[in-house]
C-alpha cells in the first residue's frame, strides 16, 4: 500500500516536472527583433508622423472595440468580454503608469500583442488576439507603442477577469500556446499574390483579426482551418466571410468595401458586435487599404454561376401562394410600413430586406434575435444613418416570431421555412426571456 | 399588379366599423383618414419613430398600449379594438364635445402645445400610462420617472416637453388609485 503511494507520487512528480520543463523551454516568448526606429532620436515632425502612423494601426487593429470603458473613453478598459468561461475586461492601455501601461517599452507591446506575454511573465488570456498579431510588423508595433505613449493617462483600475474553474489558472495558458499559438511571426509571402492581397491578407488576418469572430473555434476554442467560415459569438452569428460565403449571399467586392466604410450596403447594416467595428476601425481604412481588404477576401470566389441559384437574378419569383400565410400577414401588419411590402427599405431609414443577408443565412439566430431586440437607431459613416427597429418580443408569441421568419428566410432568404417555435423559444431564452 | 384586398372590421372608438374591403398593405393611419373620416391621428416620420401617429390598441387581457398607426397595418388589426384622439372626449347627442378627459383638459391648461401636431399622440400616451397606473400604481416619488420613461417615445418640435410632462404627473399625482405611498411599510398601498 505505502509502495504504491510511493510509485504513484513518484509519477506525479515525474509528470509536474515534464510540465515544467516543457513549460520552461517551450512556452514563453520567442524572438523579439530590434525597434525598427530609434526613440531616443526622433525629431518632433518624425515623432509626429509616427503617432499618425499609430493611431491608423491602433484603428486597423480595433484596439478600442475592446479596451474602451463601459462609458465609451478610448483604451481606458472596462469592457466587459463574453466567452464560454466567463467575462474578461478589457484592459486599461493608455499610458497611466499605475493601472495602464505607462512603465511598458516597444519591446514590451511585441512581446504581448506578439507572443501573448505581459512584462511580468504572466500570460494574457487568448481573448486578447495575439494569435493574429502576431504577425504583426515590428515598424508598426513601434509606431503604436509611440501613438499610446502619446496618448492621455487615465488612471482607472483595472477590472479582474471572472473565468470559471479551471480557465482561471492563468500559467495554464502555457499550454494553450505550445498547441495554437504560431511559433514564427513571421508571414510568408505567396507567390504569384499582388501586392494589394499580401497588404489585404495583413490588414484581414493579423491587424483586424477578423477570424477572431468569423472562424469557427474548436473546444478548447482555438481557430480551426476553416478560415473565416462563420461562428456564433457572444449570442450572435458571426457570418461566413470566405469567398464561397460571401458569394452566396450576394456579396460584390464594391458593396463589401461600401459597408465597411459606410456601415450599410444592400446586403444590410452593421449589427450586434460588428458596429463597433465600424465605429472604431473599419470607417477610417484608406481606399487603398480597403481595395486591399476585399481583394482578399473575395480571392479565389467563385464565378457568378455559383450564387446561391435560389438568390439568383433569374431564379423562378417565388409565387406569393408558395410563402406562409401567416407570416404574410404578420410582414404586412408588423414590417411592411418601414422594409416596404417587396422589402424595398426606406433610403436613410430603414434597410432593403430583399437583399439582406441575414434571412440567408442558415442559423436564424441572427434574424430572430433582430426580431425580438430591434436595432437602435444609429449614425453610420459619412451622412448615413438608420433610425431605430423596435424590437417585437412583447408583440409576438413564439409560433408568430417563428412564421415571420420563415416567411423572410423563404422569400428573400433562400432558406428553408424550418424554423420551430421551440428554437424561437431556445433563443429568446437566452437572450432576455 | 394589384395589391390583394382584404375585408377587415374592427372596434374604433367603441363602435364597429366594416367590414371594409382595404388593400392587405394600407397601413392603419391611412384607413383611419380615408376610410373611417378620423383626421386627428397624424401621419409624421412615416416610420415610427415620432408617435403623432400613435394611438391605443385595446388587449385581450384588459391591458392597453400605444401602436404607431403610420407603420402597423389596418389588416394586422382586423378584428381588434383600437382608440383615437377622438375617442377620449365625452360628447353629446350630435356628436359635440361635452367634456375633454383629464389628460385632455391638463394638456390645455399647462399650455403643453403650441403646434398641435404632436398632440394626438402624446394625448394617447398619456391615456395609456394613466390605465395602466390604474392596474399597477406606482410610488409617488418614482412618477416624475414613470412619466418621462413612459412619454419619451413621443416627439415634439414646439414646448420642449416640460409642459407635457408636467401634465401628465399632475393628472397621475392627484388622481386617487394611480400611486401608492413612497414607503409601502408606513401607508397601506
Amino acid at each position: 500500500m505505502k509502495r504504491l503511494a510511493l510509485i504513484l507520487a513518484g509519477a506525479a512528480a515525474a509528470v509536474l516536472a515534464v510540465l515544467a520543463v516543457v513549460y520552461l523551454a517551450f512556452t514563453g516568448p520567442g524572438d523579439i527583433p530590434p525597434a525598427t526606429v530609434d526613440f531616443d532620436a526622433l525629431g518632433d515632425e518624425e515623432h509626429a508622423d509616427l503617432v499618425a502612423r499609430g493611431r491608423y494601426v491602433a484603428r486597423a487593429a480595433d484596439c478600442v472595440a475592446c479596451h474602451k470603458s463601459e462609458d465609451g473613453l478610448a483604451l481606458a478598459g472596462g469592457l466587459p468580454l463574453e466567452t464560454p468561461f466567463g467575462t474578461l475586461y478589457g484592459t486599461n492601455v493608455t499610458p497611466s503608469d499605475d493601472h495602464g501601461i505607462g512603465d511598458w517599452s516597444a519591446d514590451d507591446l511585441y512581446r504581448a500583442m506578439v507572443w501573448g506575454i505581459n512584462p511580468d511573465g504572466s500570460r494574457l488570456y487568448p481573448a486578447m488576439p495575439y494569435a493574429s498579431y502576431h504577425h504583426v510588423a515590428r515598424a508598426d508595433v513601434d509606431a503604436l507603442w509611440l501613438y499610446l505613449m502619446a496618448e492621455r493617462p487615465v488612471d482607472k483600475p483595472n477590472r479582474p477577469a471572472e473565468l470559471t474553474f479551471p480557465f482561471n489558472i492563468r500559467p495554464a495558458i502555457a499550454f494553450w500556446n505550445l498547441l495554437y499559438r504560431p511559433d514564427d511571426p513571421g508571414l510568408a509571402e505567396v507567390a504569384g499574390k499582388s501586392e494589394s492581397w499580401h497588404r489585404g491578407r495583413y490588414l484581414v488576418d493579423v491587424l483586424g483579426h477578423c477570424g477572431e469572430c468569423h472562424t469557427p473555434r474548436n473546444l478548447a476554442y482555438a481557430r480551426t482551418d476553416a478560415h473565416l467560415e462563420g461562428e456564433v459569438i457572444e449570442g450572435a452569428l458571426s457570418p461566413d466571410i470566405s469567398p464561397e460565403g460571401l458569394v452566396r449571399r450576394g456579396w460584390t467586392p464594391e458593396d463589401l468595401a461600401r459597408f465597411m466604410r459606410e456601415g450599410l450596403s444592400p446586403q444590410g447594416t452593421m449589427t450586434f458586435r460588428m458596429y463597433p467595428v465600424l465605429e472604431h476601425s473599419s470607417r477610417y481604412l484608406t481606399d487603398a487599404d480597403m481595395t486591399a481588404m476585399v481583394t482578399y477576401l473575395f480571392d479565389g470566389a467563385p464565378g457568378d454561376g455559383q450564387r446561391d441559384p435560389a438568390l439568383a437574378a433569374d431564379a423562378p419569383p417565388r409565387q406569393e401562394a408558395d410563402l406562409p400565410p401567416e407570416g404574410r400577414r404578420l410582414y404586412v401588419g408588423l414590417c411592411a410600413g418601414c422594409h416596404g411590402t417587396e422589402g424595398e427599405g426606406h433610403p436613410h431609414a430603414s434597410v432593403p430586406l430583399d437583399t439582406n443577408t441575414t434571412a440567408m443565412l442558415d442559423d436564424p439566430l441572427n434574424l430572430v434575435r433582430i426580431i425580438r431586440e430591434g436595432v437602435p437607431a444609429r449614425t453610420l459613416a459619412g451622412e448615413e444613418r438608420m433610425q431605430a427597429m423596435p424590437g417585437f418580443a412583447d408583440r409576438l408569441d413564439a409560433a408568430e416570431m417563428a412564421a415571420l421568419a420563415n416567411y423572410m428566410r423563404v422569400r428573400w432568404g433562400g432558406r428553408p421555412g424550418d424554423v420551430t417555435p421551440e428554437q424561437v423559444e431556445d433563443i429568446a431564452e437566452a437572450h432576455g426571456g | 399588379m394589384t395589391p390583394e384586398t382584404l375585408s377587415v372590421r374592427m372596434t374604433i372608438n367603441g363602435a364597429p366599423v366594416g367590414p371594409v374591403d382595404i388593400p392587405e398593405d394600407l397601413m392603419m393611419l391611412e384607413f383611419l383618414q380615408e376610410y373611417v373620416n378620423l383626421t386627428g391621428t397624424r401621419y409624421g416620420c412615416g416610420q415610427g419613430v415620432c408617435l403623432a401617429c400613435g394611438i391605443i390598441l385595446d388587449e385581450d387581457d384588459g391591458t392597453s398600449r400605444l401602436v404607431p398607426a403610420c407603420i402597423t397595418g389596418a389588416a394586422y388589426l382586423d378584428g381588434r379594438s383600437v382608440r383615437t384622439v377622438e375617442g377620449h372626449a365625452a360628447r353629446g347627442p350630435d356628436g359635440q364635445v361635452t367634456r375633454l378627459s383629464p389628460i385632455q383638459r391638463a394638456f390645455l391648461e399647462h399650455f403643453s402645445f403650441q403646434c398641435s401636431y404632436c398632440t394626438p399622440g402624446f394625448v394617447n400616451a398619456a391615456t395609456v400610462l394613466v390605465e395602466r397606473l390604474e392596474r399597477a400604481p406606482v410610488p409617488r416619488d418614482e412618477v416624475e420617472a414613470t412619466v418621462l420613461a413612459a412619454m419619451d417615445g413621443n416627439i415634439c418640435r414646439c414646448t420642449g416637453y416640460v409642459r407635457y410632462l408636467t401634465a401628465v404627473r399632475d393628472v397621475i399625482l392627484s388622481t386617487p388609485g394611480l400611486t401608492r405611498g413612497s414607503d409601502p411599510g408606513s401607508r397601506a398601498s
